[in-house]
């Protein structure tokens, strides 16, 4: 019988320690997503992997307004003293009282790198995937050019950024990177929508409209020029733009039009889909119409809006007589549902009729053909003075506008009347701050925006029922043309230097 | 998968075979005879009744009589284990010829020879080497509760147990020895009947059902449990048929539940919110236009303050003063003979203290379970439980009860043609808001949960010292909630006036946990040496899966499904974790004085790194019982005395299923306009990510006096977390702000004593029990030297973790007044924005600027109390029981939410009725705590002003109680009264000194949540 025992207590000992399968047993994968490491293999993987910086480009523009419109002298907000919540970070922006804290800043930071971490994932992995080569080809033309966009952007907010063009592998290499001088990520960009010109299309096949093109990064290319003051470079890739086919719509509100979506002035349109829950929407007015206008603005029960990126009464008073621009960009004020006019101005043009609440339709506009005439004009004005050419540009937008053109300008008069057209024709599009930054120099900001904070301050755009601003308001420094590297990231990574002044 | 799990089940069906083989091959039996006698005490010499008799190793067994005489069938050789509460169980030798036995019983409160339940096992008190808690149940009292969290409540040194809120059928938050981890949770583990169901108990156990409770606390007593050890582990054991009895016990216990007036957070009422209003708009021409208003400059509604007519206080509105508690349990045991089972229904019903919440619930348990020959015993438990529950989001600012506080109190609950008054609030900058009353009445808000556990082992003993036990066990839990908005009331933002769209959600859970051990086990006694070994074998599995529905736009509030909504969305959706395990221990006495203990265990988890599956948990022990030495003179001093130690690490993990992996998330476009779609990177993939592990040291001494009437636990214990799981933060350039990673080093130390008392004057018995703990944290290392990190918000409080200091500190500005003059703000370091009557902050960093962030906030307060009491007195006097029993926190902090959201002064809210004392003008400057309402700037911040002591004992329970006089209906039948929560003394002006509204980290904050109701209950219960 002890026999039997001892084969018995073996056998439970072998049991126990049989460990043949544990390894199996202790592989869990999330059963509703895919891993990374898979990922990036098949040509479907790399399209969507690409689709999928789009995507983040798509909810990344939602925010974009505070730092190029909102900032500037263009907008401003409708005080509400009972949401106190973004004091310190969205109207931090509008009042120029930023600071590395701030909260808004440090969104913008981290969003640009989060997406850039999918171009570069996916830009390194494009090699060894099973796409096509013509595949290859458009997806790394794309990721360049988003790169490139967003280290413009970059460059442009926080002067020396650091520059990543390729995914860490581990934490500790993070620390690594530092900030490189501004020169250095412009030849980076210049770099990057050099390859895109090359290897984009013209156009894309109608399943695919919507993919950044050729032409939208000879555009951009040339708006990178004409910021480095290259206006050569900048006329030369221009000039490749205008034999694409693009035009001028006949009618300015059609460029707005969700019915009328990536017409023939649109180079290049972040894209967004309404009257569904999928989540790709827009909702731009839901952001901007005034905050008490209860169903008025947007037609909905009871539907407020944000009360944000509030046109001043300097923008609107710029609009000369008869410009056609004006009823479409902006509206002076409603009038409420008990039939009461109500003087609040607000951003119209992302106001279309839309089935869902909160959920609208409308795409927007990131390049389109009437800033690359503009850009052309300024840039022959810069090399030529205002040629025939340039007048040419200006006056076919003043033409659409329905306004006279103008005539017989010096190159600085020109060069006035034409940031006044680009600040109408362009208005609310995200261009104002890069505009003022780009054609004026320090002082010359300073001046000019403490200016107009001064007015602001002595006749607000909307009432602050009472309540006085605050000493810091609407004060500019010359430090803050750039934004500081946010407060997290100083604190983790001591090696970084901060932008002077903060 | 399928086929390793398979594979695991082969493993455990080959495992049964074999054994059942063996047992065939190893069954025999010996001749028994009959033998007799009779259990006497020793003390004063009276005859024992109901003295339980069992001859060892096997299931026979019987109980003295009346009369204390008992007979029983035993064979030669044979030992017979007589034991009985309050005595030390003997073990008497039957020898063959000798038929009848005097046996004598020494009385022994606080029995050493009692036996606790361990990991895994059962120990003999007296050779325990680590650091455990018995929970006393009869130190708990009649409590009236859904939740068995609430019976460890003061109950054990070290274990503190914290009731945030009021509502219905809430699971306590239980923390053993602290918070051991700044990024993994620190829950500890409960283990029912022997499976580790997780760590939460959930809402399904009956506290009723409940026999017995062990905290396991130190390493040497958790490393068994591994990975889920490091937090502590509670064994609970549900009740089984006692030996040789049959009862059918009944149960029954009402009551009513009321919020007391000081459990109210008191606002401004109609009539002086008005009058701040009124004030509001006349300081701020006086400030800043210098003049004195003219009446019409005041809006109408605040002109005339007294002559307001209307004054809600929306929280009493919510009240359900009186609400029901009832509770029934019936419960039949049948322990005669071999087999013994148990059934128990069980149904409970609270009443919520706020109107239309309250909590439902019905249980059954039978278990069955015994000897089936002298080689296979067995057990088989099955319980089911369902729950059903109306409840509403209470906690915080914008949820129920924070909205009922600051509603405008100037409107109606009514309207006049008695319908709801659908929107209050609303106009001159208060903020509109839903009648909280309408929505608790109109909205649809149900929990239901079913849950059926089952569990059963078979055991096999053979070469009589060796046992092999096999077990499984399962879970099956699933819960349907529902919430349904109608298009009725006002929406759940700021100024949303009806009618809205009206919305839907509803979503299935269900959880599947299946659980298997194997363990072998020996056990010998070898003259003075005595060795028990245990060698294991577990796997657990638990899958996840949900389907979630949305609707929105419904055409009418009647039709309440998805099929009615006009657009669905829907999603679903799956989670796995599992784990496996090999462990071994082995305990070695020598002479009953030299007490060893070693146990192993190696773990895997899905949840770790491809690199770091496996972690191993050793753990030492040792103790000494001096008082056996033959040095130890003989003094009433002594009874017992032992001395322990104890190392060991343990692992947790809990952190999330799939945290090591980097998982593709969605992030959908629009191409050629339609959707294509997107995928991106959702985190940082670390697939070195391992266990978090806990070094904890403990010294330990248990002592008992004078006959066992006084005894005394101390415990010494280091517990030390490295490799925390921390998200950490990291550049951004990476992509994301935040990897998981193991870094990080957090200790606990502390200090825990108990100390029981137990005594007898006349016929009047006296127990008392009082447990204190003295619990000390500190960061010690997160990742660089300065590194720290901040939980919560600007607007709240932020929780700090810093190192060398404890953890989750408050920061905030330093308040060190309020500017009463311009002048006074001119000569303090800049703080843009300051007006007369602005708090005045420290500017710490002394650069001149108060600036408006975190550059000045220093640490304004401790969550951590410095120690925690918990005391119980019980007695009885001839046929009258009591227990009454306190729990105590002592000097720690708790930041008040609702004085940053009100305290403002912006008056968009209605504010604290304290706040009518604010500072108006340097003539007038209130109380010094109020700041002016002409700016709201630097009052929403993070301030220590917010921040109060929350030094309090609560009386938690008392319980009186009569037993009636033996009668040959219902042989044992008694009443008792019970109150639950009756007195709370503190000077912490807010309704719940133990409120903590925040999760994780964030701790200590008070952010108004469901009210804590008194509970007056008065029940019978009946034994047949």
């Amino acid at each position: 019988m002890k026999k039997y025992l001892n084969i018995t207590v073996i056998c439970i000992g072998f049991l126990l320690l049989s460990t043949a399968c544990d390894e199996e047993f202790l592989n869990k994968t999330d059963p509703t997503v895919l891993v990374s490491d898979n990922f990036y293999q098949t040509e479907k993987q790399v399209i969507q992997a690409v689709n999928g910086v789009y995507g983040q480009l798509r909810s990344w523009h939602l925010s974009q307004w505070q730092y190029t419109e909102f900032i500037s002298d263009n907008t401003t907000l409708h005080f509400n003293q009972g949401d106190r919540g973004q004091g310190p970070s969205l109207e931090a922006l509008e009042f120029w009282q930023y600071n590395p804290a701030t909260g808004n800043i440090t969104n913008l930071y981290n969003s640009t790198y989060g997406i850039m971490v999918n171009a570069n994932t996916t830009l390194s992995k494009l090699p060894e995937s099973n796409a096509t080569d013509a595949i290859k080809m458009r997806s790394e033309g794309e990721l360049k050019m988003i790169r490139a966009y967003l280290y413009f952007h970059l460059v442009q907010h926080f002067g020396d950024v650091i520059i990543i063009t390729e995914p860490v592998k581990s934490p500790a290499e993070a620390f690594e990177y530092n900030r490189s001088p501004v020169e250095t990520v412009y030849q980076q960009i210049i770099s990057d929508l050099n390859f895109a010109v090359g290897a984009l299309p013209a156009s894309h096949g109608s399943d695919d409209v919507g993919r950044v093109t050729k032409g939208a990064a000879l555009s951009l290319l040339g708006k990178v020029y004409l910021t480095r003051k290259n206006y050569s470079g900048a006329i030369e890739a221009l000039n490749q733009v205008t034999g694409l086919g693009y035009g001028l719509l006949q009618k300015y509100e059609d460029i707005f039009d969700p019915q009328k979506k990536n017409h023939q002035e649109s180079i290049w349109d972040i894209q967004y889909q309404g009257d569904n829950q999928i989540g790709v929407n827009s909702n731009f007015i839901y952001t901007f119409a005034p905050r008490e206008s209860v169903g008025a603005v947007i037609d909905f029960p009871g539907q407020d809006g944000g009360g944000w990126n509030t046109p001043t009464n300097e923008i609107i008073a710029l609009y000369e007589e008869g410009d056609l621009r004006k009823e479409v960009s902006l509206k002076e004020g409603y009038t409420n549902l008990q039939g009461v006019y109500v003087g609040v101005p607000y951003i119209n043009k992302f106001n279309h009729p839309h089935t869902i609440r909160g959920v609208t339709n409308d795409n927007w506009p990131v390049i389109r053909y009437a800033d690359v005439l503009l850009m052309l004009a300024e840039a022959i004005n810069e090399v030529d003075g205002p040629t025939g050419t340039a007048y040419g540009y200006l006056n076919e937008i003043r033409d659409r506008a329905g306004l006279e053109p103008v005539n017989g300008l010096g190159k600085d008069a020109f060069r006035e009347v034409l940031l006044n057209e680009r600040r109408i024709e362009l208005a609310f599009e995200n261009h104002r701050w890069f505009d003022l930054k780009r054609t004026k120099t320090a002082s010359e900001l300073v001046t000019m925006l403490n200016s107009y904070g001064l007015r602001e301050r002595a006749n607000p755009t909307t009432s602050r029922e009472g309540i006085p601003f605050s000493n810091n308001d609407f004060i500019f420094e010359a430090f803050e043309i750039l934004f500081p590297i946010p407060q997290d990231q100083m604190r983790i990574n001591s090696s970084l230097v901060q932008n002077p002044g903060y | 998968m399928r086929k390793c799990y398979d594979s695991v089940q082969i493993k455990l069906r080959m495992l049964i075979t074999v054994l059942l083989i063996m047992v065939v091959m190893v069954g025999y039996s010996r001749q028994a005879s009959q033998i007799s006698g009779k259990v006497v005490s020793v003390e004063d010499n009276e005859l024992l009744p109901g003295v339980s008799i069992l001859v060892k190793g096997t299931s026979r067994g019987t109980v003295t009589n009346m009369d204390g005489e008992f007979s029983v069938q035993a064979a030669s050789g044979d030992v017979l284990t007589v034991s009985f509460i309050g005595f030390t169980t003997q073990e008497v030798n039957v020898n063959g010829g000798q038929t009848t036995y005097e046996i004598l019983l020494e009385s022994s409160m606080g029995d050493l020879g009692e036996v606790v339940v361990v990991g895994y096992g059962s120990q003999r008190k007296a050779d325990i080497t680590s650091a455990i808690s018995v929970i006393n149940m009869d130190n708990v009292g009649e409590v009236p509760t859904t939740n068995v969290t609430r019976l460890l409540q003061g109950q054990a040194a070290g274990v503190q147990v914290r009731q945030n809120s009021g509502r219905p059928g809430e699971e306590m938050e239980v923390t053993i020895r602290g918070i051991g981890s700044l990024g993994a949770g620190s829950q500890p583990l409960y283990v029912v009947d022997g499976f580790p169901i997780g760590t939460s108990l959930g809402q399904s156990l009956n506290p009723a059902d409940v026999e017995s409770m062990t905290v396991l606390k130190d390493a040497a007593s958790t490393a068994i449990y591994g990975a889920r050890g490091s937090n502590g582990v509670i064994l609970i054991t549900t009740k089984s048929a006692k030996e040789g009895t049959v009862n059918l016990d009944f149960v029954a216990n009402q009551g009513i539940q009321n919020i007391p007036d000081g459990r109210r957070t008191k606002m401004m009422n109609g009539t002086e919110f008005a009058q701040f209003k009124n004030d509001s708009f006349v300081d701020r021409i006086r400030y800043y236009e210098k003049r004195e208003p003219a009446l019409e400059e005041i809006p109408l509604e605040f002109r005339f303050p007294n002559q307001n007519t209307i004054s809600t206080d929306w929280f009493d509105e919510i009240l359900n003063q009186n609400a029901k508690f009832q509770n029934y349990n019936v419960t039949l045991s049948s322990g005669k003979g071999g087999i013994r089972s148990l059934v128990s229904v069980g149904y409970i019903n609270q009443e919520g203290a706020v109107i239309e919440t309250g909590f439902e619930r019905f249980n059954v348990r039978a278990n069955i379970g015994g000897k089936i020959n002298d080689f296979i015993s067995m057990g088989w438990n099955i319980a089911a439980s369902r729950s059903n529950e109306d409840y509403a989001s209470t906690n915080g600012r914008s949820a129920l009860i924070g909205r009922a506080l600051w509603a405008d109190p100037r409107y109606p609950v009514y309207n006049e043609d008695g319908s709801f008054n659908d929107y209050i609030g609303g106009t001159n900058g208060v903020f509109g808001t839903a009648n909280v009353v309408q929505e608790l009445h109109e909205m649809e808000r149900t929990l239901t949960e079913n849950n059926l556990l089952t569990n059963g082992f078979l055991e096999f003993t053979f070469l009589k010292d060796f046992k092999f036990r096999t077990s499984v066990n399962a879970i099956l839990d699933n819960s349907d909630q529902k919430e349904f908005r109608p298009s009725t009331l006002a929406g759940t933002g700021f100024n949303q006036a009806p009618p809205r769209e009206a919305s839907l959600y509803q979503r299935r859970n269900e959880t599947l946990n299946i659980a298997a051990d194997q363990l072998l086990s020996y056990s010998k006694i070898l003259g003075r040496h005595k060795v028990d070994g245990l060698l294991g074998f577990s796997a657990q599995e638990e899958t996840f899966k949900y389907l979630q529905g949305n609707g929105n736009e419904f055409p009418n509030d009647q039709v309440t499904y998805l099929s009615a909504a006009i657009r669905q969305t829907s999603t679903s959706g799956e989670a796995d974790w599992s784990l496996m395990a090999y462990f071994a221990r082995a305990n070695y006495s020598f002479n009953d004085r030299y007490l060893f203990s070693a146990s192993f265990r190696r773990e895997g988890s899905s949840r770790f790194g491809s690199d770091n599956k496996w972690g191993n948990f050793p753990a030492f022990s040792a103790g000494w019982r001096i008082s056996e030495e033959s040095f130890m003179p003989e003094t009433p001093w002594i009874t017992d005395l032992k001395i322990r130690g104890s190392f060991g690490i343990t692992g947790n993990n809990a952190i999330g299923n799939y945290s090591s992996l980097s998982n593709m998330g969605i992030s959908n476009y629009v191409l050629g306009n339609s959707i294509a779609n997107g995928q991106i990177l959702s985190n940082f993939a670390n697939s070195n990510l391992g266990w978090e592990q806990s070094q904890q040291t403990d010294i330990g001494l248990d002592w008992a006096m004078f006959d066992n009437r006084l005894s005394l636990t101390a415990e010494y214990y280091n517990r030390l977390t490295n490799n925390m799981l921390l998200s950490v933060e990291m550049p951004v350039i990476s992509g994301f702000t935040q990897s998981l990673d193991n870094v990080g080093q957090v200790r606990n130390r502390g200090l825990e004593l108990a100390l029981d008392y137990r005594t007898k004057f006349n016929q009047l018995n006296i127990r008392s029990n009082v447990n204190l703990t003295i619990n000390r944290n500190e960061v010690l290392e997160i990742r660089g030297e300065n590194d720290e990190i901040w939980a919560g918000g600007f607007y709240s409080t932020y929780s700090v973790s810093q190192v060398g200091r404890p953890l989750a500190m408050f920061h905030g500005f330093e308040m060190v007044g309020i500017f009463d003059t311009d002048a006074e703000i001119e000569a303090w370091p800049n703080q843009d924005g300051a007006v007369p009557g602005t708090y005045k902050y420290l500017d710490t960093n002394g650069d001149g600027v108060i600036s408006y962030d975190q550059q000045d906030m220093i640490e304004i307060g401790n969550p951590h109390p410095d120690y925690v009491l918990g005391y119980t007195l019980g007695g009885d006097f001839k046929n009258f029981d009591f227990n009454l029993m306190f729990t105590g926190a002592f000097n720690y902090d708790v930041f008040r939410q609702i004085e940053g959201s009100t305290m403002n002064m912006d008056g968009v809210f209605n504010i604290l009725q304290s706040g009518v004392n604010r500072w108006r003008s340097a003539e007038n400057p209130g109380d010094g705590r109020g700041a002016t309402s002409n700016t709201w700037k630097w009052q929403r911040e993070s301030n220590s002003r917010y921040v109060y002591d929350a030094t309090h004992v609560w009386l938690r329970n008392i319980t009186l109680g009569y037993t009636i006089p033996k009668n040959p209906i219902v042989p044992n039948a008694r009443v008792f009264f019970s109150a639950e929560n009756p007195f709370l003394f503190t000077s912490y002006i807010g309704t719940n000194p133990e409120a903590r509204t925040r999760g994780g980290i964030n701790i200590g904050v008070d952010d108004e949540s469901y009210p804590m109701p008194r509970t007056f209950t008065l029940g019978a219960s009946l034994r047949f």
